[in-house]
């Protein structure tokens, strides 16, 4: 599975939507399952799949889909 | 009753509005036509003043989440026959199926507010923030405590995952802030560094037991800025809060809900811990009849919760009389819930976890958001788990012991 997929795999899982949802364009609190509460799940599941330890200010800036790679690509992960 | 110190100042972070006595006033005279208050509490100032208005004019309030639909609880509480010491009326349970009320007396809300502000020490150039609602009992309490004290509370409505709260934190040179164990996690993932925010030098925790790994993680994180932490137990029905251990004991009574607040004491009762001073609630209200009723309970309220006492007066608390739960705070009669949803519930740290026999992983998840939905609650405070047969008692019942150890 590429980076990409297990990214998206990581946000359905975490934002507890189907299979199949689209979540590219995913944006905090425009989705109504992305609350401050399946932020930190999201969080906990992004760290646990790729093994790294995000930053206060990271976590608090992952804002949107687009943010969560820019902010993984500091820890050396190349979503693509 | 007036909960207001000349001093207090409330702020709203986001638009810098203030409270002013002329705002009361102004709340007050709209209230004119009403006898009882049903208030959908938003955490903003013009809230916060036609609160304290209905407050000063002894008008009963019933506090409300502004989100959710209580026409239903309107329609069956609405009534001009009150109780004159009646002042404060607040729901017990995020579930939207049983609409009971704690009924509150001026006297317990007062007693209350002078009980945490005096075990906690807070003093005028305290500055609170609001990280819980204003309708929940220990949101409300932050509010009273400080408000009597002559201290700041700051309404701030976003929470600490978002940028804006921790901005506030340091602009309005926050002392105080106050958490339940769910949010206690999320600063654990946020790494919470007090040495960042140098105003801050109390934490509270109440709304359920915070596992000890976390108390001690947070007693020493605060420790070591020259903070304390504040481990505290309440239900609603006190208005809320009854215990506070002691920052200086944490270490050596670990596990602890802490010393009974000034004015306040606690006896074990056939295992049950039963307490008695002067911030009980009058009693329940089931109906609009009851809003007329006195105090029934003359400050002694059993608690449901099993503890023991040990020799210096410390209470442990170790579990349920009845089959209840604590979802991010909120409490939860599973019983309730497996009355609802064809599944078998247990209680874990903050989270409910219910086992549903040979279901799809596509109808746990639709299960999940419907149990949710029906508590009132997040998704993520339901964990639901499928399981090929339920382990049974000899007896036939479930084997919840069994369950639990699963987990």
């Amino acid at each position: 599975m590429t980076e990409l997929q297990r990214l998206r795999d990581a946000f359905r899982t975490a934002l507890d939507l189907p299979a199949d949802a689209t979540v590219d364009d995913l944006r905090y609190q425009d989705n109504e399952k992305w609350d401050s509460l399946a932020h930190m799940s999201l969080v906990a599941t992004i760290e646990d799949e790729f093994s790294v330890m995000i930053d206060t200010d990271d976590v608090i800036g992952m804002s949107s889909f687009d943010e969560a790679v820019r902010i993984l690509g500091k820890y050396g992960v190349d979503v693509k | 009753m007036n909960l207001l110190h000349p001093d207090a100042r409330v702020i709203d972070a986001a638009t810098g509005e203030s409270l002013t006595p002329a705002l009361i006033d102004e709340a007050a005279a709209a209230l004119a036509g009403e006898s009882l208050v049903f208030m959908p509490m938003e955490t903003t100032v013009a809230a916060v003043a036609r609160y304290l208005a209905a407050l000063r004019l002894g008008k009963p309030v019933v506090l409300l989440d502004p989100d959710a639909d209580h026409s239903r609880l309107i329609e069956r509480y609405t009534t001009t026959d009150l109780h004159p010491d009646l002042a404060l009326m607040l729901t017990t349970s995020g579930s939207t199926g049983d609409p009971k009320l704690v009924r509150l007396s001026a006297s317990a809300v007062r007693a209350n507010a002078e009980q945490v502000a005096e075990s906690l020490g807070i003093t005028s150039d305290d500055v609170a923030i609001t990280t819980l609602p204003l309708f929940y009992s220990y949101g409300l309490s932050v509010l009273h405590s400080h408000l009597l004290r002559g201290a700041t509370v700051v309404l701030e409505r976003t929470g600490i995952m978002q940028k804006d709260f921790w901005t506030a934190v340091n602009e309005h040179r926050v002392t105080s802030m106050a958490f339940v164990p769910y949010q206690y996690e999320m600063l654990r993932r946020l790494r919470f560094d007090p040495a960042k925010y140098p105003s801050v030098r109390t934490l509270t925790q109440a709304g359920g037991r915070l596992r000890a790994e976390l108390v001690t993680d947070f007693a020493g994180r605060m420790a070591s800025a020259g903070g304390r932490l504040f481990v505290m137990y309440g239900q609603t029905e006190a208005a809320p809060r009854m215990a506070c251990l002691p920052p200086d004991r944490i270490a050596d009574k670990l596990g602890s809900a802490g010393l009974a607040m000034p004015g306040g004491a606690f006896v074990i009762e056939d295992d049950e811990v039963v307490y008695r001073g002067p911030n009980v609630m009058m009693g329940y209200a089931e109906n609009a009849a009851d809003l007329a009723r006195g105090d029934d309970l003359g400050g002694v309220l059993h608690t449901g919760d099993l503890g023991r006492i040990d020799d210096e007066g410390f209470l442990f608390i170790t579990g349920r009389i009845k089959r209840m739960g604590k979802v991010f705070g909120v409490r939860i009669n599973l019983d309730d819930v497996e009355k609802h949803f064809p599944v078998a519930a247990v209680a874990g740290d903050d989270k409910l976890h219910v086992f549903a026999e040979n279901i799809t992983a596509d109808e746990a998840r639709a299960l999940r958001t419907k149990i949710a939905e029906w508590l009132g609650s997040h998704f993520t405070g339901v964990d639901v788990r499928i399981i090929e047969v339920l382990p049974l008692l000899p007896n036939g019942k479930t084997d919840y012991r069994a369950l639990e150890a699963s987990l």
